[in-house]
């Protein structure tokens, strides 16, 4: 559009001033974890202070650090088995045109969708017999329900971007069907990989209701822990706030590297960002 | 044209991730089917599997006033959250909608709340609402407002939770408009320009109905989210003060998991449920999904 430049620079200015505001209760909390409890309370806050790593540093001799253990695990080990089951599932939907398509789309579109209790109470109930309450693998297998959906969504649009003239000059050459999959188009997924990754350790990780219900104390992650700092410990608002910037550090890196992938991320593949 | 050998290969493929999507999805929503027509109550175990009355937590359903209470809240909170990201985000898209350095980078700026874990959400605004450590009271006691801590204040406590709900996912509905205003094609608005539009006119009458498929797809995404409101609502106000925050979701938790009243959650669960499913297809419709044809 061509706008006048004092407008433009008006509108800049106001687009800055708007940032600043939007993201002013989440700095914040980070410059807070960085407070001791005094300074927390002290009003005005003084610009600057005496930072400290205190409440880090207190944080690193809770189970605090056995639960961020846990997140990482099971967010891990979630992305690789979502990963390895669906991505050629992905890519059979991408080549396969089948009348069924529709109501596989609805499927794991509701899949995703649904609200998390729906799951949780049968989970809760089926857990309690296979003896998978409180346990890293319980929670694995939960997180399939919205990642192994995640990765389909992710990677089907991608495939059907890649021309299939790839894989049929590899037929052509002798290759198996298996070869041109794994030899050819896999390579060429690379991107397209570490994005829907990401993201799959995104969902896993910044999951909160799955793991308040179906974790005690083995299995608890970050995000259940630093809560009970809430509940059990008083108000610890320093470690509260550390734990709560070292739950989101990942999470910050992570979303910027794919951040072109998040709305198709989001929606599973509605709007191509 | 897909011969016999390129059908298995694909079968092959795709089986693995339906069978495991058949016990992990399928399965657990048959069970919660099952379960919600018994009257199961965890402290009384034999109640797992009576069928006797299969209906009988469906009627309670609609003689439950709690339980209409939490969808009427249900509803205020999507209204006003739906409304309010739309419109948000919107206008953020339009302002950001410019080619300029400064601008693109601030995009990934806005993007933060959305991208943050909610329990960090959650976090951010108990500290913003309460008074002791709170800027915003700090701010208010300075100018001689005296403001009292709104989580726990009936009259606000529902605007702070839909206040801490837009703030995490306007991000989302500015991120879709956005994608949209790109694919817009600049023959379109030069064309408007050459007619002498201004450009308020121009927004009006071109850019708007160009992306009114993406707002109501958002607005959609946006509301199937709304349902499942949990981690600002949990750490928040805990559905208090007395029940003016405890929307569907939430009292179905506090049935299965407080009061142990799974039975009875579950049939709320099962209508939840029903009601996200409508709304996926109601989405696959409007964005023409299964109708694809390479």
């Amino acid at each position: 559009m061509s706008t006048r430049k004092s407008d433009r620079v008006l509108m800049q200015a106001l687009a800055v001033v708007l940032a600043l505001l939007a993201l002013s209760p989440f700095l914040w909390l980070l410059v807070m974890s960085f407070k001791t409890n005094d300074e927390i309370f002290h009003w005005p806050p003084r610009l600057f202070f005496a930072a400290t790593l205190d409440n880090y540093a207190a944080l690193w001799t809770t189970d605090f650090r056995g639960s961020f253990a846990n997140s990482l695990v099971v967010s891990v080990v979630s992305t690789i088995v979502s990963l390895v089951i669906g991505v050629p599932a992905a890519y059979a939907l991408s080549r396969w045109q089948s009348r069924s398509g529709a109501t596989i789309t609805l499927w794991i579109l509701a899949s995703r969708m649904a609200p998390p209790i729906a799951f949780t109470i049968p989970y809760f109930l089926a857990y309690r017999y296979l003896e998978l309450l409180d346990t890293l693998a319980g929670l694995i297998v939960i997180y399939l329900t919205f990642n192994l959906s995640l990765v389909i969504w992710m990677m089907r649009p991608f495939y059907d971007q890649l021309p299939r003239a790839l894989e049929e000059a590899a037929w052509i050459d002798g290759a198996t069907m298996w070869q041109g999959f794994t030899r050819i188009i896999l390579p060429l997924s690379g991107p397209g990989l570490a994005a829907t990754a990401i993201l799959c350790f995104l969902f896993a990780w910044n999951d909160f209701f799955f793991a308040l219900i179906l974790t005690r104390t083995e299995a608890m992650t970050a995000p259940v822990a630093v809560v009970n700092f809430m509940n059990y410990e008083g108000w610890e608002w320093g470690r509260i706030a550390a734990g709560g910037t070292m739950i989101m550090l990942p999470v910050l890196v992570f979303s910027f590297v794919v951040r072109r992938y998040l709305v198709s991320g989001l929606t599973g593949g509605a709007i191509k960002g | 044209m897909t011969s016999k050998r390129q059908r298995q290969f694909y079968v092959f493929c795709v089986a693995p991730s339906l069978a495991v999507l058949a016990v992990i999805t399928l399965l657990p929503a048959l069970y919660l089917l099952a379960t919600s027509f018994t009257p199961l109550n965890l402290t009384r175990p034999e109640t797992q599997w009576d069928f006797s009355s299969p209906l009988i937590s469906y009627g309670q359903l609609l003689s439950d006033d709690r339980l209409a209470n939490s969808v009427w809240v249900q509803i205020k909170l999507s209204f006003w959250t739906v409304s309010l990201q739309l419109l948000i985000g919107l206008g953020l898209a339009l302002l950001l909608n410019v080619k300029s350095r400064l601008l693109e980078a601030l995009r990934t700026v806005f993007l933060i709340p959305m991208v943050l874990p909610p329990i960090v959400v959650a976090i951010i605004w108990k500290v913003i609402y309460t008074p002791d450590i709170s800027p915003m009271h700090g701010i208010f006691r300075a100018i001689g407002w005296n403001v009292p801590a709104l989580i726990t204040n009936p009259d606000w406590a529902l605007t702070s939770i839909i206040i801490a709900d837009t703030w995490e996912w306007f991000p989302f509905t500015m991120l879709m408009v956005l994608a949209a205003l790109q694919m817009m094609p600049q023959e379109l608005l030069d064309a408007a320009k050459v007619d002498g539009a201004s450009p308020w006119q121009l927004t009006r009458h071109v850019t708007l109905p160009f992306i009114q498929g993406v707002l109501l797809v958002a607005g959609l995404f946006r509301l199937i989210d709304s349902i499942k409101a949990f981690p600002l609502i949990y750490i928040l106000t805990d559905g208090g003060p007395g029940s003016l925050t405890e929307v569907t979701n939430y009292y179905s938790f506090l049935q299965a998991f407080n009061f142990s009243y799974l039975g009875f959650s579950s049939a709320i669960t099962v209508v939840l449920l029903a009601a996200t499913i409508v709304l996926s297809w109601i989405i696959i419709r409007a964005v023409g999904w299964g109708v694809r044809v390479d």
